[in-house]
């Protein structure tokens, strides 16, 4: 009797609401901790071969197939360095910052269509939502370098702060366009109104400035000015070790798949393609997008602060704007001629 | 137009991207070293009259001879060592012998663990008669090589 | 009211303030162990202080403990990254002293190495600044190039860095007969790489952007400082003393100098592709011309120059390298003074650092193109 009554409340238990979304939420959250693992033993890796490539050499190539282990020999060397905290720094900032960080980073992965109903969390305001975390990381890069007590993790700070909120403002405005044509900011119906023509085609312009402000929201060459590391020694990294560091590094690379992904998600059709299952399509476009985004990193030079400023309220907001208005006339344009709505 | 000289960049990296690659396999493949390459010093007790020239000659005075007094009442070599750690691989030495026992050879890989294993010591083409020579530390020999 | 006031005083302390930081001796871009006493407004420089002596070694003291020739691999380690041509200027010094007439091949065998010696210096101040500005990609295309240069100049004189190839009297070593159909090959594969490198490098719109009226040294500026070099010919001044004064074999070898008119660190990184092009120029005519004879002049066992002082200067691959040398007829120089034209160049900073920014402050540095060695001696 005891033992059944305990069943059915232990089934009870599990039954009640409120644990079956936690439980279904630690699942969740396993998947994309799991999938960013492997995700990011893969980026580093080809991080390392394309950029070796581009450079005349061949990378990592000793451990494993073609070096394919090299960055689990690197991850178990950061795990089990020392995790050092310098005397002077302010302790609670400087140890909290990585891990916020991170977790931003975390939190994109939960918008994100990796296939056909494949998504975490299906969002009616995806987009929203994606804007609005990619630019909390502002705030942790903060933190980081202010809490280090370092005059150049200081300077690498205010400049995160100073670039990542101008860039924000034409990064945002670059996708009102694809909103206005598909009138929704869930990440699925944009994808399905790609079924005939990839947004790229009918925002170029919109393109373009994304990829430059998507550029500054990930830190990267170009724009790479917070751990400029010819100037700034390491930027706002410059005073963190061990796995501080790791996470920072982590996270990084993290960043650059989940930006690849919003790209082809809004712009190249997302998932959708032809025979192959759409979780591949989807892998393929975002790691040729990540491969662009490492053409770009080992092609050019870095920027200068006032010229980046300037590229930014001058050239992207005018043309982000501009991309608005265009988008505007064109969707009359289109339902005059082909009668469809009022006006 | 702005943009065409990124672009043009652009093409030249991906060029390289599937260009040929210059990457050496260096520890499990020897790399191919001309063969007046000042590697590593290489010394012919055979050939030494035990003159000191070379010690002389050396601007940081690594070069160390010891020689002693055999039957004939001749100068012999006992030991001849250098310091690797405070050669300058300048050559002066090697032009100063006149009977041409010093010579450069090709062997760079001079990584050791401690200071007495940058000492490079031969020894001499008869022993010293009353005791055997003392051997200093992890000192490498190559004794008539 | 009192919690006004306090407010009030507030809103009064909220105000910036300038901020020293210490680039280096240890940062990733004061090439070596410059250090750099900055005061920044923001990410403005207010003011820029030359911190020296980090690699200080007494060269001109080794000088006199050591006899003529025992000092040449020595001069060598002054600019490093220019050996070949520290050890021209120092034994062409002795030989002005002792009145040696160097044979003729030799002097061409000196050409040709002093000219790989200069591009291996310049494709390392092309490569390093290419690195400063993060277009790594470019830093190393410009390596691997390097690495001939290197080859070849181990081919000649069994070194890569310090190679320790002029004696006083003439070279150590004749040419290896490996040497010509490598060097031919060198010929031909460097003017399509430097030309990629432009395109490359100057040609990048952002690139352009860092460096273009950055760090001006004006012509007037470059003489008041003393500024010599691809520097100041950078600024528009036509002063090369291979061409105004040529010593060794540059008087019967065709070949121009350079000259650019900004003076922006743009120019300075543009002179060096343009000089490049003329040592190949110059490599060419004399592995062509190079006569026949010895490579050694008659030179006594023990070198004892003259009683008596003498002072000799060339151009560097940084500017004007000079040696003041001063003999007592002994076998060691009595005093010997270095004028190395790093430590000259690198005292404009302070005039045209404030104002710039700090990524200005790197461009400017690097293209100025400053060895510690040579700085601290």
């Amino acid at each position: 009797m005891d033992s059944n009554n305990n069943i059915t409340s232990i089934w009870d238990f599990f039954q009640n609401p409120i644990i079956m979304n936690l439980l279904i939420g630690v699942v969740y959250f396993a998947a994309i901790a799991a999938f960013i693992t492997v995700l990011v033993i893969i980026l580093m890796w080809m991080d390392r071969r394309v950029a070796a490539f581009f450079q005349e050499r061949l990378g990592p190539i000793k451990y494993g197939p073609q070096g394919l282990l090299q960055p689990v020999f690197d991850a178990v060397k950061m795990v089990s360095k020392g995790n050092i905290t310098p005397r002077n720094v302010d302790k609670l900032v400087y140890n909290l910052a990585p891990m916020l960080i991170f977790m931003t980073t975390l939190l994109v992965y939960a918008a994100l269509p990796y296939g056909k109903n494949l998504t975490v969390v299906n969002l009616n305001v995806g987009v929203l939502y994606l804007i609005a975390i990619s630019s909390t990381a502002t705030i942790a890069i903060l933190m980081g370098g202010w809490g280090s007590n370092n005059k150049y993790s200081l300077i690498g700070g205010m400049r995160t702060v100073a670039m990542i909120i101008s860039y924000e403002i034409p990064f945002a405005f670059s996708l009102l366009g694809i909103i206005m044509l598909t009138g929704s900011m869930n990440m699925t119906d944009i994808i399905n109104a790609q079924k005939n023509v990839w947004f790229v085609f009918l925002q170029p312009l919109a393109f373009v400035v994304f990829m430059i402000t998507a550029m500054a929201e990930l830190n990267k060459s170009p724009f790479d000015l917070p751990e400029a590391e010819s100037e700034l020694v390491a930027g706002f990294i410059t005073e963190y070790a061990g796995m501080k560091f790791g996470l920072v590094y982590l996270a990084e690379y993290a960043n650059m798949f989940s930006m690849a992904a919003i790209a082809v998600t809004l712009f190249f059709g997302g998932w959708q393609g032809p025979l192959l299952p759409s979780w591949l399509w989807f892998l393929i476009k975002t790691l040729l997008m990540v491969f662009f985004i490492m053409w770009i990193r080992w092609t050019l030079p870095r920027i200068r602060i006032d010229k980046m400023m300037k590229l930014n309220w001058k050239v992207l907001i005018p043309l982000s704007i501009l991309n608005i208005f265009l988008t505007g006339i064109g969707i009359k344009l289109y339902q005059y001629f082909t009668g469809m709505g009022g006006v | 137009m702005i943009g065409t000289g990124i672009l043009k960049g652009m093409g030249i990296t991906l060029k390289r991207f599937f260009s040929k690659k210059i990457t050496q396999d260096y520890p499990d493949v020897m790399p191919v070293i001309t063969p007046r390459s000042h590697g590593s010093l290489d010394f012919d007790a055979e050939k030494c009259i035990t003159c000191g020239i070379c010690a002389n000659e050396c601007p940081n005075s690594c070069i160390k001879l010891d020689t002693f007094k055999n039957e004939q009442g001749k100068k012999v070599l006992e030991k001849y060592s250098i310091n690797l750690g405070y050669c300058l691989f300048c050559g002066l030495c090697v032009n100063a012998c006149p009977k041409g026992a010093l010579s450069f050879k090709t062997d760079f890989e001079l990584a050791c663990f401690s200071r007495e294993g940058a000492i490079y010591t031969w020894k001499g083409k008869e022993p010293r008669p009353e005791e055997t020579p003392a051997q200093p530390g992890d000192a490498k020999t190559a004794a008539g090589e | 009211m009192s919690m006004d006031s306090d407010n009030l005083n507030l809103v009064d302390d909220l105000n910036t303030q300038e901020f020293t930081i210490n680039m280096g001796p240890y940062h990733p871009s004061t090439h070596g162990v410059f250090r750099a006493v900055l005061t920044l407004d923001g990410e403005v420089i207010v003011k820029e202080e030359n911190v020296l002596g980090y690699l200080h070694r007494g060269m001109d003291k080794i000088a006199e403990t050591r006899t003529y020739s025992q000092f040449v691999p020595y001069t060598a380690r002054l600019d490093y990254l220019a050996s070949a041509l520290n050890n021209m200027g120092y034994v062409q010094t002795v030989e002005k002293l002792m009145g040696i007439e160097v044979p003729e091949r030799a002097e061409y065998l000196r050409v040709i190495i002093a000219e790989l010696q200069r591009i291996a210096s310049h494709y390392l101040m092309l490569g390093s600044t290419t690195n400063d500005v993060n277009a790594v990609t470019g830093f190393l295309y410009y390596m691997h190039d390097r690495e001939k240069v290197l080859d070849l100049l181990e081919m000649v004189t069994g070194a890569r860095l310090t190679s320790n190839y002029m004696r006083i009297g003439g070279v150590i070593d004749d040419l290896p007969e490996e040497f010509f159909p490598k060097v031919k090959e060198f010929l031909a594969y460097l003017p399509g790489r430097l030309e990629m490198m432009e395109t490359l490098i100057l040609g990048n719109e952002i690139f352009q952007e860092r460096m273009k009226n950055v760090g001006v040294i004006t012509a007037q500026m470059a003489l008041d400082y003393g500024v010599t070099g691809p520097n100041l010919r950078a600024a528009g001044v036509r002063f090369d003393l291979r061409k105004v004064a040529p010593y060794s074999a540059y008087g019967k070898i065709d070949f121009e100098v350079p000259v650019l008119k900004n003076g922006d660190a743009f120019d300075r990184y543009q002179i060096r592709l343009m000089e490049i092009k003329q040592s190949l120029r110059i490599i060419e005519q004399a592995v062509q011309q190079l006569p026949e004879g010895p490579i050694m002049a008659k030179v006594p066992k023990l070198i004892k120059p003259p009683a008596g002082e003498v002072f000799h200067k060339m151009e560097g691959a940084r500017g004007i390298l000079g040696f003041h040398l001063v003999s007592d007829g002994g076998p060691k120089p009595y005093r010997l003074h270095i004028h190395g034209p790093s430590f000259v160049n690198i005292g404009i900073m302070p005039a045209i650092a404030p104002g710039m920014l700090l990524q200005d402050f790197l461009a400017a540095f690097a293209t100025i193109d400053v060895d510690m060695g040579e700085v601290d001696r």
